[in-house]
């Protein structure tokens, strides 16, 4: 019993291990110098030019809500296309009440604006 | 290949339940947006045809999908409440969304909600679990945060997400641990292996399970959440929140823990023993210098689902008829408080307990519901709380006394608090005298939950006995 709690014991620390040991060793090893560059938000990047603070539209967002209702449906029309004869009626009414449900989502989106770009 | 069997009846309930609240979704499409009240009252109708359906189906049990989804009389037991708590705060709440959204939006979101916890009541495996607990836990989040112009009810809505999203990803990651050492999610499967060979890291899974369940039950230390976010929300939210989530999580830990326990049985109960006492001592001790009457009800159901734990200590069959017994009156208790206050809320704009002063003057009816259904709370007999907290502690009276001490002082302390606001209702003058009216529905739902309250505390026999038969159903398999 107490071997095995010996493996999770293990597992904890070596799953602390690797987070802590990876800012540890960074923190030692680290050529510290500093300039003003290194204050910088994006030390990297490019400067940035006029204020920072652009609010995205949530457009961006909706459209990419949207994508994934179709998305949803073609990883699952795919695969019952492929094997529409062998899955017969059955499978058939079950992907139109699938679909239908997916067109409702789409419809009430449609619906409350999310595809017009304001 | 041939058309699998499934015998459509057992799943009825959930049927009906989508398809109303996915009518209601498209027929809020299709009504323009100034005759949308209507909708509020075919839900409401609609939701008691869906309960009527579910207790037509009492007798019909049986188990599909190869055990993926059960429905036994432990099953539609727990059904049978959500569909009281739905339908009561969906009477309930009519007025006060009106004024801050829309109908439709509101009662289908509201459906789903209620539909996620019927799925929940039957999962017999993890995935069947989790989905119904995403579905139930998606739709709070946006009825907590569905007042738009409110900033406390979307910031309610953010710690929402954030805390569900916390509370599944713990869920999830035991989930996944019990699943690659017992290698199956079939619930009775799992038991069976937690039998054979409890090892370590699936004794951990279960109590990372326990503890994301914790998050949905309130149970200290996973309670923190609970005050900010059920003062947010809007009040028959709340309501649903602390009733209908809390009980679906009640029934799903019953479900696994009973099925798991004979493995696990010397961890579990001390485990369970000291969780449920921490939660009562916290949530009542933290109650007491409450102002905001949201926030009291708040850590008062933090309490209550300590209550509520003590039933799953022994988790045999006194302890699953205990839990479901209070479950049902702790639905019309929480409810009939909260809807007082989102109805007071409605009129005054207040949620101060101070401004309740005078209540009994103004409503002498109002004032009523809320002492009766606080001090069935608190278990003050002839109320139906006492009887449930009977069962509850008769069932850990002989291993832990210890517990029953405390749930008994703990109860003397919530008297304590729970008086408090009855007399600032009833012995202080209220500064302004006008009566306050309510409507109809309102009336109605506050009336079902007082005639409720008194009427299982006075005659506990019939509940009772269905509960005793439903605890039965529950242990055959």
């Amino acid at each position: 019993m107490l071997s095995d709690w010996g493996a999770v014991l293990i597992f904890l620390v070596v799953g602390l291990g690797v987070g802590i040991g990876g800012v540890a060793v960074n923190l030692l090893l680290n050529p510290r110098r500093k300039f003003a560059q290194k204050y910088e938000t994006y030390e990297c990047g490019v400067d940035t030019i006029g204020p920072t603070w652009v609010q995205f539209k949530t457009s961006y967002f909706l459209y990419a809500l949207l994508f994934v209702i179709f998305d949803v449906e073609t990883i699952f029309l795919y695969p019952w296309a492929v094997q529409f004869q062998r899955l017969g009626l059955f499978a058939f009414i079950e992907m139109i009440i699938f679909i239908s449900l997916l067109v409702i989502g789409l419809w009430y989106a449609w619906k409350e604006g999310a595809l017009e770009w304001k | 290949m041939p058309v699998p069997v499934v015998d459509l009846s057992l799943l009825a309930p959930e049927i009906a339940l989508a398809v109303l609240a996915t009518a209601i979704l498209i027929l809020g499409l299709i009504v323009p947006k100034g005759s949308r009240f209507g909708l509020s009252w075919l839900a409401i109708v609609g939701l008691a045809g869906v309960l009527g359906i579910t207790l037509a189906g009492w007798e019909n049990q049986g188990t599909l999908y190869e055990g993926l989804f059960i429905v036994d009389q432990y099953a539609i037991f727990f059904k049978i409440t959500f569909l009281v708590a739905a339908f009561l705060v969906a009477l309930g709440s009519q007025r006060y969304i009106e004024r801050i959204g829309d109908q439709s939006e509101y009662y289908s979101v509201l459906l789903f909600a209620a539909l996620g916890m019927l799925v929940m009541a039957s999962a017999g495996d993890f995935i069947t679990l989790y989905l119904g607990l995403e579905l139930m836990t998606i739709a709070f989040i946006i009825l907590v945060c569905f007042n738009r112009t409110s900033a406390r009810s979307l910031e309610a809505g953010i710690k929402y997400i954030l805390l569900a999203g916390m509370s599944s990803a713990v869920l999830l990651y035991g989930l996944s641990l019990v699943y690659g050492l017992s290698g199956s999610v079939l619930i009775p499967e799992v038991a069976q292996a937690v039998a054979r060979h409890p090892s370590p890291a699936l004794i951990l899974g279960m109590v990372m399970l326990v503890a994301g369940l914790g998050f949905k039950i309130s149970a200290v230390p996973f309670h923190m959440w609970a005050p900010d976010i059920y003062e947010g929300a809007p009040t028959p939210i709340t309501a649903f929140l602390a009733a209908g989530s809390k009980a679906a999580s009640f029934a799903i830990l019953l479900r696994i823990f009973v099925a798991a326990l004979p493995g696990v049985w010397a961890y579990w109960t001390t485990l369970v023993a000291i969780l449920a006492a921490v939660t009562i001592i916290v949530g009542n001790l933290v109650a007491i210098p409450q102002t905001n009457i949201k926030r009291l009800l708040a850590y008062s159901s933090i309490a209550q689902a300590g209550y509520i734990l003590v039933g799953l200590v022994t988790a045999e069959a006194t302890g699953v008829k205990a839990v479901m017994f209070y479950a049902f009156l702790y639905v019309f208790a929480t409810v009939g408080a909260f809807t007082v206050a989102s109805c007071f809320y409605s009129v005054t704009g207040s949620d101060e307990i101070k401004d309740y002063a005078g209540l009994s003057q103004r409503s002498p009816f109002m004032a009523a519901v809320m002492v009766v259904c606080m001090l069935s709370m608190a278990g003050i007999p002839p109320l139906a709380g006492f009887v449930g907290k009977f069962y509850l502690f008769a069932t850990v009276v002989n291993d832990y006394l210890w517990l029953v001490f405390i749930g008994l002082v703990m109860s003397m302390v919530s008297v304590y608090y729970y008086l408090k606001v009855t007399l600032v209702m009833y012995r202080d003058e209220p500064v302004d005298n006008t009566p306050i009216k309510l409507s109809g529905p309102v009336a109605v739902t506050l009336l079902i939950t007082m005639a409720a309250t008194l009427l299982i505390g006075i005659c506990p026999g019939p509940l009772s006995e269905a509960v005793n038969a439903a605890a039965n159903t529950f242990f055959l398999h």
